[in-house]
């Protein structure tokens, strides 16, 4: 049994989650708002004049990652 | 734990490997071998339902079967292949990305010989083991066999004993080294037998708690006579919380739901305060980090006086969340509940550990019938299951509208009132005095208890003064979060710490006759505790990013002990 894998994705984890930040691509959204629907922490505010949500808070961000799930676009992504 | 970056209780295959090598002390291989080499001959058409990281795929494979194994976990079959092309056996198995309850949509009838499952129906709920053990009996030919491997609660009551005394440990190391859980199999023989299958039993492993079961299906002249069968009317329907909550391992006989039922069949929860209901919260407040949890019977239930224009509301199985929800709901709203499986999980760490998925709720809509009881095809999910439960799945797979409901079982008649809208409080999540309050207790417990068993064995002496601080901190803590300095634990555990310090020196000085030794071991020893009191709170705390910091936490350990062992050396000097 190799117990190392183990540790490494939990150190990964704990390292990882403090550095994580969102990606928007703004020319993909087409405005479903599902990020909105489904944030907890306020992050995204519907943009209905561009067909678009407005990505205004990274410090609040909690990394959660429904946002990058629920978006039928690919258009939010979660990277270091 | 609820924490927001969960991925702490996902499962990696190489973890569940493990896990189930560690949970059935290395006897499940030898099962699996001799399936692959007594049960399946060359040329059989084989179905693996569950196949994870494709062990018992491969033995079968090189056995000259034709292979076809399904999961629901990309990622266990992604290893799956990995593996099969290792061994060259990539042209014999077919893998499938599937959900049990998904075979009889993708398979024709009687088109397999053999249908082969280890450790998988131990994971489904009462229900999908019925529904999953019908579609083998259309999907199995003239003479086809059935072999399952698995744990099994055994019967008589020393064995039971016997079994929960060496398989609660075995669970917790289980799950904190590898986060892998099962449960169990109860009353399984009698769940195949009304399923139309003779079971044999032909191997028993750690006395009686690892079977490998043989059975075959009834030939339809065969078929039990109709009373020896359950009938809806005279088993299963649990009409109230009382008896929907299972006990902690158990599953209830969950209501069979094949044809079209009546809405007056479906189950009714009330709000009640029992004997029952607060000993459970008195265990969520003891065991709030280690699996099993209580749970609910997956399926549909009544809250109230639904009809077919009535919502559909989803959540979990973990046994709290469902009371709580029911709590709320219960004499204000009329609806429907539905509860997916969660393994026992609260909504948000079970979606963001992987848990809790669409697929739950895709065969939960399937199964519970709940097609049939409305018009309006539209499921409301807890807003903070939206980490892990794919939406857009759901919709594809059951063309069911989804919508995201409130973060706050408290919020859901107003959001419903509101013509389903919620207002921009209803979508946040917040940390409230109250619930700090409860994750405080929580983690006091469990931490105190943790924190006591080695104290009292090698420092008695220290044992009130290291929980009474301990205490101390954790309620400061909880109280005064919002205002501690800091965004993440580490740095509100810093400051946490320093006050600590200067609360254990102003102690000193008002006691005033402490030596250096005693300052310093006293400011190294509640300091320490200061900073793992706070670095574990952010594991439990909405707001903060990420899981408790144990490898900061083990750092500022090791750094401590460095201390303590320098300021030995120098003061003996």
């Amino acid at each position: 049994m190799d117990w190392r894998d183990t540790l490494k994705k939990e150190i990964m984890h704990l390292t990882v989650a403090r550095r994580l930040r969102i990606r928007f691509d703004r020319n993909k959204c087409t405005g479903v708002w599902e990020c909105y629907e489904v944030c907890p922490v306020d992050c995204w505010t519907p943009d209905p004049e561009a067909h678009g949500v407005i990505f205004h808070d990274g410090d609040r961000c909690i990394a959660c990652g429904a946002c990058v799930l629920q978006c039928p676009e690919g258009a939010i992504q979660l990277t270091t | 734990m609820a924490t927001v970056f969960m991925k702490w209780l996902e499962t990696t295959p190489g973890d569940y490997d493990r896990g189930i090598q560690l949970l059935t002390l290395g006897r499940l291989k030898p099962l699996k071998e001799r399936i692959a080499t007594e049960y399946v001959r060359p040329g059989d058409r084989v179905l693996e339902v569950g196949c994870g990281t494709g062990t018992l795929a491969l033995m079968m494979a090189q056995h000259g079967a034709a292979v076809v194994a399904i999961d629901s976990s990309p990622r266990m079959l992604a290893e799956a292949r990995r593996k099969a092309d290792q061994a060259g056996l990539a042209e014999a198995i077919e893998f499938h990305e599937l959900d049990a309850t998904e075979l009889s949509e993708r398979f024709s009838p009687a088109s397999f010989d053999v249908f082969v499952s280890t450790l998988a129906f131990s994971e489904f709920p009462g229900q999908v083991q019925r529904y999953v053990l019908d579609e083998a009996g259309q999907l199995l030919r003239t003479g086809g066999r059935l072999l399952i491997a698995d744990e099994v609660v055994p019967d008589g009551l020393g064995a039971r004993l016997l079994f929960y005394a060496i398989r609660l440990p075995l669970v917790v190391v289980t799950w904190l080294l590898t986060r892998t859980i099962t449960h169990a199999l109860r009353r399984f023989s009698a769940t195949l037998a009304e399923t139309g299958f003779v079971p044999r039993v032909v191997e028993s492993r750690l006395g009686g708690s690892l079977q490998l079961i043989e059975a075959h299906p009834l030939a339809k002249d065969q078929e039990a006579p109709a009373q020896d069968r359950p009938s809806l009317e005279t088993c299963c329907l649990p009409c109230a919380v009382d008896s929907a909550v299972t006990s902690i391992i158990g599953e209830p006989a969950a209501p069979i739901l094949d044809t079209a039922p009546s809405p007056d069949m479906i189950p009714h929860l009330h709000h009640q305060v029992t004997l029952k209901t607060v000993l459970l919260d008195l265990l969520s407040l003891i065991n709030r980090f280690v699996p099993p949890y209580p749970q609910v019977a997956m399926g549909l239930y009544r809250i109230g006086d639904p009809g077919r224009e009535s919502p559909v509301l989803a959540t979990g199985n973990y046994e709290l969340t469902v009371r709580r929800l029911v709590r709320e709901l219960d004499g204000r709203v009329d609806c429907w509940l539905l509860v997916a499986n969660s393994r026992g999980i609260n909504v948000w760490c079970a979606a963001g550990g992987g848990h809790f998925t669409a697929d739950g709720v895709v065969s939960a809509i399937k199964i519970s019938g709940v097609r049939e009881m409305v018009n309006r095809h539209e499921l409301i999910l807890p807003q903070l299951c939206a980490n892990g439960v794919d939406g857009w799945q759901i919709r594809e797979h059951t063309g069911w509208a989804v919508r995201w409901g409130p973060v706050r079982a408290e919020d859901v008649p107003a959001y419903l009132a509101a013509g389903r809208r919620k207002t921009a409080e209803m979508r946040w999540v917040t940390f409230p005095l109250r619930d700090r309050l409860e994750m405080t207790v929580v983690s006091t417990i469990f931490f105190g208890v943790l924190l006591a068993i080695p104290l009292s064995i090698f420092w008695p002496h220290l044992l009130g003064l290291a929980l009474g601080a301990m205490i101390l901190q954790a309620f400061a803590f909880g109280v005064f979060l919002p205002w501690i300095p800091g965004h993440d634990g580490l740095v509100k555990g810093a400051f946490l710490a320093a006050v600590t310090v200067l609360a254990v020196i102003l102690w000193g000085q008002l006691d005033g006759n402490w030596t250096l030794t005693t300052y310093i071991n006293r400011s190294l020893g509640l300091g320490f505790l200061a900073f793992f009191v706070a670095g574990e709170f952010q594991g439990m705390s909405p707001l903060m990013r990420g899981e408790a910091n144990w490898d900061v936490e083990i750092g500022v350990g090791l750094l401590t002990l460095l201390a303590y062992a320098a300021s030995r050396v120098l003061l003996s000097t």
